[in-house]
């Protein structure tokens, strides 16, 4: 019996997630499953797609990939118009190169507007019409941000405008969709131990600044934002919307 | 990968539990594992939600104590060996017109809400970091915070003044405690169906007003709330700490 206790439950429901087959896209989608939620994982390595393919399956749970590009508009439109099923979106592919503000190279800007922000934005515009096409009654979207999405950081001019941007994109969704009962929140983790962030932390001196600024002393691992991510997918956060879950350990506490 | 809502092993204190959103975390607490030690003014109430929580196979313990007598609240705290987890929720609202405030209603009102909140919230750190483990085994206090902790609204403004303190205490705490292990952060609910918002929606222009603030078009229940709670007092929020998690179906996003 519970009265007051909503469990984190995904039976029944379908999530895309893009950027699957790595760090926080991959982490994700095996939480997803383990709540019990059927997965479709966008990601552009085959491999990796078919070994997370195996890993999802084991829980009992559907599993699709899809081998695409997320700035390839045309293929990922038809791909997401032609979906049975979807309640749920992690709208996960992102990337980042660090560069100094006076030394941004006008390709790295492209790089990331075109992944962070365009692909991010039509993959949700596409994603939600097809929830309301389906006449599912709710959905969710989660935007994966960053703490940088909140406040600035070294060599993070660009990072930072476009996870500024998906702060930004976050609260209009969510008043644009709400009628739909479709919520849209954003998680905002400190820098998570990933494949891509893991030359990062190779660098003494930006391990120690990620330390220093994190009052809990301890790196995000991708099961905390995961779990966030699922938490927030599920009916257990019925009434959030429009919001950030930040999983920092302190640093924008400061 | 996905960490489950589990407290078992853990003490759990909560202000104002014999009604509303006391009574519900309380509650939800118990259900998810916890040991919980209710406080509230009406020994009544009290009987009640303990009830409850025998029937959920939970394990509670109640007193009798107003939170704004720091030694009654003292003199509980000496009985108890041990504690994990502080939901600290007693609180109250007397909505008026900022040039009609009553001196004697702020007062009560910020005794209440911010200097009780401050004393138990002191009093129960300091009995947490006396635990030897407790780096490791961490621990979590939540200030059961509001909307009004994050934007203005009309005839609140003491309120307002109280919460938004509510918040700025929740992220100093957050970073003084972080070396113990112990995480900080508030839970900011919208209208939620409580016998003190019932009571504000008996006018029914009210009613109209608020709902229409809230994009999702619905108050928030109080499992809403209470399952934010839980999710933020053990370990699937490991790693968030100073910031808070809103329940406002989107209130605040405008």
């Amino acid at each position: 019996m519970s009265f007051f206790l909503k469990k984190i439950n995904l039976k029944g429901k379908t999530t895309l997630i893009t950027g699957a087959t790595k760090g926080l896209g991959r982490g994700t989608a095996q939480a997803i499953a383990e709540a019990g939620g059927d997965v479709i994982a966008i990601g552009r390595n085959q491999s990796e797609l078919n070994s997370l393919g195996k890993i999802i399956k084991k829980l009992r749970v559907k599993y699709t990939s899809f081998n695409c590009d997320v700035n390839n508009f045309n293929r990922i439109k038809s791909f997401i118009s032609k979906l049975k099923k979807l309640d749920i979106l992690v709208n996960n592919a992102g990337t980042n190169i660090p560069e100094s503000f006076l030394n941004v190279k006008k390709s790295s800007l492209e790089t990331l507007l075109d992944v962070n922000t365009k692909s991010a934005f039509n993959i949700a515009q596409l994603c939600a019409n097809q929830i309301i096409r389906l006449k599912r009654k709710q959905g969710s979207i989660i935007n994966i941000s960053s703490i940088f999405g909140l406040v600035a950081g070294q060599k993070r001019t660009v990072y930072s405008m476009t996870k500024f941007g998906v702060e930004g994109l976050t609260k209009g969704m969510a008043l644009d969709l709400a009628k739909h009962n479709i919520r849209v929140n954003s998680v905002c983790p400190n820098i998570v131990l990933t494949p891509r962030t893991k030359k990062y932390f190779a660098d003494k001196k930006y391990n120690k600044y990620v330390k220093e600024n994190t009052p809990i002393h301890k790196v995000v691992t991708v099961s905390d934002v995961a779990t966030a991510v699922t938490f927030l997918a599920s009916d257990a956060s019925s009434m959030i919307t429009g919001s950030s879950v930040v999983i920092d350990g302190g640093w924008t506490a400061k | 990968m996905l960490k489950k809502i589990n407290l078992k092993n853990k003490i759990a204190l909560v202000t104002g539990a014999g009604k509303g959103l006391g009574k519900a975390c309380s509650i939800a607490l118990a259900e998810a594992g916890a040991k919980v030690i209710i406080l509230s003014r009406t020994k009544s109430d009290l009987i009640k939600v303990s009830k409850i929580i025998k029937k959920t196979k939970g394990s509670c313990k109640a007193f009798v104590c107003d939170v704004t007598n720091v030694q009654e609240f003292k003199n509980i705290l000496k009985k108890i060996s041990r504690l994990d987890i502080l939901v600290n929720n007693a609180g109250n609202n007397r909505p008026e017109h900022f040039t009609k405030v009553k001196r004697e209603n702020m007062e009560y009102l910020t005794n209440l809400n911010m200097k009780a909140a401050f004393n138990v919230a002191q009093l129960c750190s300091q009995k947490m970091v006396k635990a030897k483990n407790r780096k490791r085994i961490g621990g979590s206090i939540i200030h059961m915070s509001s909307q009004l902790g994050k934007v203005g609204c009309e005839g609140r403004n003491v309120y307002n003044m109280n919460k938004f303190g509510i918040e700025g205490l929740a992220r100093g705490m957050a970073v003084e405690l972080a070396p113990y292990n112990i995480r900080v952060n508030t839970v900011c609910p919208t209208f939620v169906e409580t016998p003190m918002v019932k009571k504000f929606f008996k006018n029914k222009k009210f009613k109209k007003q608020m709902l229409s603030n809230i994009p999702l078009g619905r108050v928030a229940k109080e499992s809403d709330v209470a399952t934010a709670v839980a999710f933020l007092a053990g370990e699937t929020s490991e790693m968030i700490t100073g910031t808070s998690l809103v329940v406002d179906g989107g209130w605040t996003a405008k």
